[in-house]
């Protein structure tokens, strides 16, 4: 096999890489360059442009909707590393267990919802968390309404008190955030769950055996061994989830039509660039959001290298 | 004998087998899509968004194609495309900025139109139509105020499709089996008063499913239709900013009374949506904001409230108000890229102005033409069955000249947006601080609005193609 490339001439890298290399340099050396270029001109559209300096980015830093954004797109990936990522690692921890029967079904099960694509988990989670006809308040309207107490304190006692989950509760005008992470939630925790399932198959059993033998409980075992062991796949599940948190935009720009929402609580990074750049034509504005986003992405990736670095978790 | 001298040629080349028959297969795929014949573009291209201006327009679009050509040279034939709304305006943008052809003829939505003359005005990608409407007298027989949203800088960049007069649609049988008269009802004030009674838990769980008034303080459509009634809005027509008006300051803090507390009579039953249209079926909403064309919509979507529903004029925000808004608008303008800007004419005056297609317009979607020597024609006179027998084309004709002007600012849609913002902030507030009144909520409003509208109009001092505002 390998005679037989030192024996191809020179060029041939050069063919074959030929057509991506062109793709590349037009559609993102390019433009990239380009954006730099941007970032510092107000637009109207791509062909009107004026130079402003940085005053696109001294703008960026003092606009109250830029802040929201990046509130709203921290907490999101807040939620994606600290809630959701925990959620994935639980369920590829039961799912790798060897006595569960039909594990093949339960992963295809988990891992479904990434089959349905984003757009629709928008539209599905859209008549979920509808107010009065939504799936899920008529059924916790319903389900309340069967016989729920909820202990309240009255006179000194307490008492039980009949509890009606309000079938108005308004997820989307008012729990945003909450509605978008939950969605996101549904349809990521399987996609997670298979980086981990891969990392938690490839962990020494022997290791865990000498453990065992020595006594670690399951915590401990899992701590010591199972932990350590996937660091490296967790890492990166880390940084990619990241990534795609600071990337949201269709699942937002969806769900709640082509708006933030109520007073931009699902304003995020990626969308306030594209109402900034398509719905205004401020391309360059828009370039200095992207840079900033860039920038902000490029930062979790170097934070990250330089955390495996010293935790000597070789990537 | 032939595969085996390719064979030969590839490896003569240093590929293996694999890697040749791919780069072949690529070799002959840019080959044929290269030497595949491209349609020629012939006649006029025309973009719409709605399907059923599609509907309507085939009948007339047909009959203008059978006579260009021979009989009449002048005419070219025309295709009619259906876009989605976001489609058609991503395209048309892309297509401007790009000053690539688009179409000759594209059919604009109000929402749309602040993205297309958001630039230098002479960078507008649509003609501009004035000094022709002028000279033509077009402007004299449509409706003034169509031509608002389609303005710019004072110059008109399309001809207006509709009026779009809204009025109060209600629940007719419910308020007559109350003994309610609406003829009682002048004002906000006496709609409340008035029909109240009609708020009812109807399953019996302690909590009211029934409200009076279908609308939301989320919806930018409703509040923006109750801004406009009241005078207040986003700019008037110099430009001045009203975002902080007391209208506005007044109406959203009245909308915000009507949608929590104890004085509560809304419920939010949006339009084009399954749960909305079955609140309405279920006779959960009394009564809702209807625009001419949403008049069409429901008799076409919720048949089942035939015979149930009534119009009436709006009620005013005081005694001697405004009885109508406006909500919604398209017009119908021309590419700048277009390949014969008279042949494009030609045609969207004989579709825009056209009686039959008025008349079209009305029988099929109850919206009103803006032509108004055609507003006596006998069709808006006919009694509607949907509406209990009312006469609901006039009673929207008797408002169509009392419709409020709107901005056609560049930052009009910015600056409603952060209205809706600052409404939803302040629905917080009286959430917060259990403030259910609307006058305890006003000096809130006041202030919240004031913020606003100080850093609507840092964006648009900003904006150095437009600056110091778009009276420029």
């Amino acid at each position: 096999m390998s005679r037989r490339f030192r024996q191809h001439p020179a060029w041939v890298p050069y063919f074959w890489a030929g057509p991506f290399l062109l793709v590349f340099a037009v559609f993102l050396a390019y433009p990239m360059l380009l954006s730099v270029k941007m970032a510092f001109h107000q637009n109207a559209g791509p062909r009107v442009a004026e130079y402003v300096g940085t005053q696109n980015f001294s703008w960026m830093m003092g606009d109250p909707l830029f802040w929201t954004a990046v509130r709203n797109t921290a907490v999101f990936a807040a939620a994606s590393v600290f809630i959701q990522l925990p959620a994935s690692l639980g369920l590829a921890l039961l799912l790798n267990r060897p006595q569960l029967r039909a594990r093949g079904f339960w992963r295809a099960i988990f891992f479904a919802p990434v089959l349905v694509g984003l757009p629709f988990v928008a539209i599905l989670a859209g008549l979920v968390f509808e107010k009065n006809t939504g799936l899920l308040n008529v059924a916790l309207h319903e389900f309340t309404s069967l016989e729920v107490t909820l202990p309240r304190k009255i006179g000194g006692q307490t008492l039980g008190v009949p509890f009606t989950f309000d079938i108005e509760f308004p997820w989307l005008q008012s729990y945003v955030m909450p509605t978008l992470i939950i969605s996101a939630f549904w349809m990521y925790v399987g996609f997670n769950m298979v980086y981990f399932l891969a990392a938690l198959q490839n962990v020494d059993k022997s290791q865990l055996e000498a453990a065992e033998i020595d006594g670690a409980n399951a915590w401990h075992r899992f701590v010591n061994v199972t932990l350590p062991a996937i660091r490296p796949v967790a890492s990166f599940v880390v940084l990619l989830s990241l990534i795609g948190s600071f990337q949201l935009f269709e699942l937002p720009y969806l769900l709640l039509q082509e708006t933030a929402g109520p007073n931009n609580q699902g304003l995020t990074l990626v969308m306030y660039l594209y109402q900034q750049g398509f719905d205004r034509g401020d391309l360059g504005y828009a370039s200095a959001v992207g840079w900033v986003l860039a920038i902000v992405l490029f930062g979790f990736a170097i934070a990250q290298q330089v955390y495996g670095r010293l935790r000597g978790a070789d990537l | 004998m032939a595969s085996h001298a390719f064979i030969h040629w590839v490896r003569g080349l240093g590929l293996g087998i694999g890697p040749g028959v791919i780069a072949l297969l690529a070799v002959v795929s840019t080959a044929a899509v290269l030497a595949w014949p491209r349609p020629e573009r012939g006649g006029l291209e025309f973009w719409t968004f709605a399907p059923h201006h599609t509907r309507m327009y085939e009948p007339v679009i047909e009959s203008w194609n059978q006579k260009a050509g021979s009989d009449h040279p002048d005419r070219q034939r025309v295709s009619l495309s259906t876009l989605s709304t976001g489609a058609l305006a991503q395209r048309a943008q892309a297509g401007f900025w790009a000053q690539t052809p688009t179409a000759d003829l594209i059919e604009v939505e109000q929402p749309m139109i602040g993205r297309f003359v958001a630039g230098p005005i002479d960078e507008v990608g649509f003609h501009d139509l004035t000094d022709r409407l002028r000279e033509e007298g077009i402007d004299q027989r449509l409706n003034p105020a169509s031509f608002a949203p389609w303005t710019s800088r004072g110059r008109v960049f399309g001809l207006p499709h509709d009026v779009h007069p809204v009025l109060l649609c209600y629940r007719a049988d419910l308020v007559e089996a109350a003994g309610i008269d609406v003829d009682a009802i002048e004002t906000w004030d006496d709609f409340e008063r008035l029909m109240r009674p009609l708020i009812a838990d109807l399953d019996g769980d302690g909590k009211n499913d029934r409200y009076l008034l279908g609308l939301w303080y989320t919806s930018l459509d409703d509040l923006q239709v109750l801004l406009l009634q009241a005078g207040g809005g986003t700019f008037d027509a110099e430009g001045g900013s009203l975002i902080a008006s007391e209208a506005n300051a007044r109406v959203i803090a009245r909308v915000v009374t009507w949608c929590l507390g104890p004085g509560r009579i809304a419920i939010d039953a949006p339009e084009f949506s399954p749960s909305g249209n079955q609140l309405k079926l279920e006779g959960r909403v009394v009564a809702a904001l209807m625009p001419d064309w949403l008049a069409g919509v429901w008799i076409n979507a919720l048949p089942g409230l035939s015979g149930k529903l009534k119009l009436m004029p709006i009620p005013a925000w005081e005694p001697g108000g405004r009885r109508t808004s406006v909500r919604g608008g398209t017009m119908l303008a021309i590419p700048r890229t277009t390949r014969d800007f008279d042949a494009a004419w030609a045609f969207a005056k004989e579709l825009y102005l056209s009686p039959d297609l008025a008349r079209e317009l009305f029988v099929t979607n109850h919206i009103i033409s803006p032509i108004m020597d055609l507003w006596d024609e006998p069709y808006y006179a006919e009694r509607s069955a949907y509406f209990s027998g009312q006469r609901s084309g006039l009673a929207y004709i008797e408002q169509a000249l009392n419709v409020p002007p709107r901005s056609s600012s560049p930052f009009h849609q910015t600056a409603m947006q952060r209205i809706l913002d600052t409404t939803a902030r302040l629905h917080a507030y009286a959430q917060d601080n259990g403030v259910h009144d609307d006058q305890a909520l006003l000096p809130e409003a006041r202030r919240l609005l004031a913020q606003t509208e100080a850093r609507v109009l840092e964006e648009m001092q900003r904006n150095v193609f437009i600056a110091g505002g778009w009276r420029r």
